[in-house]
């Protein structure tokens, strides 16, 4: 084959050869460009539900993202009566679905009674702007609802490098001084607590930081998702000044047979959302991880089908195996753990902080599909017509 | 310096060193007798050129 590949050329077929591959270079980096473009320029959507009484932004905490992409809405339901606070973080890592559409279907369904959340589905929007390169991830996956199909991005783990970079090869955790992976430089989740003139990925964590410490939110909640190979799954991670609640969180949702894992944040691993913003604001802070098949490197074809219904013929042969820690489920079963979690936290922090019931001293929300409803509907059902 | 000077500069190097490697590409695509120094000249350059126009 090579020996055809290498005869010689004349001048001027040589100067056909050259410029019809550079026409073939052209064309194939203006329809990959066009593609990237417009995957990266994209809006999300969102419907503002009842419960939303204003929208706050990334910028009002965190100046310097005013006019950059990464200045994501904050969506705040306040109650009629005082009470606790509650911020439940989605779209920390776009290639975690779960995490998102779980603060969409809170967003366009929830109302609080007494108290006030905080709702942020896009927490790095930078992340949502591209995918990660040399996984053959999809761009797109759609949700059917009752009025037709919605579509939502799906995007990288970490910030784009168009948006931040260099990457150092070793980077420092800027407040513990730590030194982790160089490939978590554009992690938000190893980014807290953040700076106000940081990186791109501290920007955005100081902002949350920030976000917490001035309205001094009581309970804050990361949802994340994980391979299903992966040790910390189907679990809450929880600040040490956190963890009888996330305790009470696990008897209670075992008791509604939805298994689930406890563990506490590990103290010298820095820049992680349950480390940083337990040490550095008074919130209760947890972190909810569920099994993503498509994030997963045992994963066969990568396709939008996958993300939704997390059934892929390797899975199903590594969890015949019994070599996975979760078996990937279908997006609906991980939306309603997601929601679950966060009902369950909520519950347990009123319980054990307000044992007595007294008016305005309990997180008191509703409107919200119970785990059995989400999986029997699906989300779909619960997510609203675009206008 | 502020971290953005700081970037902005890498970042002009940075695609100075691209734009460096896209011109000797494009002029080994019409240096090369081989066609399949050619061929394999183009899919990098497809990547280089990205990269220049920061894409991706």
């Amino acid at each position: 084959m090579m020996k055809y590949l290498n005869f010689k050329l004349t001048k001027k077929l040589n100067i056909v050869i050259s410029s019809i591959a550079i026409v073939f270079v052209v064309l194939i980096v203006f329809f990959a460009g066009k593609d990237f473009k417009e995957f990266s320029n994209y809006e999300q959507e969102f419907v503002k539900g009842p419960g939303v009484t204003r929208v706050e932004k990334f910028s009002d905490y965190s100046p310097k993202l005013k006019g950059t992409i990464g200045d994501a809405d904050i969506f705040v339901l306040e109650g009629e009566k005082p009470g606790p606070s509650l911020l439940v973080i989605g779209g920390t890592h776009p290639n975690e679905p779960s995490s998102q559409l779980t603060s969409v279907l809170l967003l366009e369904n929830m109302k609080v009674e007494s108290g006030t959340v905080y709702l942020i589905t896009e927490a790095n929007r930078s992340a949502f702007s591209h995918s990660h390169p040399q996984e053959g991830a999809v761009q797109f996956y759609s949700i059917e609802t009752q009025f037709g199909e919605r579509i939502f991005k799906f995007g990288s783990r970490a910030t784009n490098t168009n948006h931040q970079w260099p990457n150092p090869d070793v980077y420092v955790h800027k407040s513990s001084g730590q030194k982790l992976s160089a490939q978590d430089t554009r992690n938000l989740n190893r980014a807290y607590p953040g700076s106000v003139d940081g990186t791109y990925s501290e920007r955005v964590a100081y902002a949350i930081t920030e976000l917490i410490k001035k309205n001094n939110i009581t309970m804050t909640i990361d949802l994340h998702e994980a391979s299903p190979e992966y040790m910390t799954i189907n679990a809450i991670v929880a600040h040490q000044k956190s963890i009888h609640i996330a305790s009470l969180a696990f008897l209670n949702m075992e008791l509604q047979d939805v298994e689930i894992k406890v563990e506490q944040s590990p103290v010298n691993l820095h820049g992680l959302s349950h480390r940083e913003l337990g040490d550095h604001t008074d919130s209760l802070v947890f972190l909810a991880e569920t099994s993503n098949a498509s994030q997963g490197k045992l994963r066969g074809r990568f396709t939008a089908d996958l993300i939704v219904t997390g059934e892929d013929k390797y899975y199903k042969r590594a969890e015949q195996l019994g070599l996975l820690f979760a078996p990937p489920v279908h997006i609906n079963e991980r939306v309603a753990r997601h929601t679950l979690t966060i009902v369950e936290i909520v519950n347990a922090y009123n319980t054990l902080y307000n044992p007595k019931g007294e008016e305005n001293k309990s997180l008191i929300i509703s409107a919200i599909p119970s785990y059995n409803d989400i999986i029997s509907n699906g989300i779909g059902y619960y997510l609203h017509e675009l206008t | 310096m502020e971290l953005e000077v700081i970037s902005m500069i890498i970042t002009i190097i940075y695609l100075l060193i691209v734009l460096f490697f896209v011109v000797l590409l494009v002029w080994n695509l019409f240096e090369s007798q081989s066609i399949l120094e050619k061929a394999l000249g183009s899919i990098v350059l497809v990547m280089l050129i990205l990269r220049l126009l920061l894409i991706k």
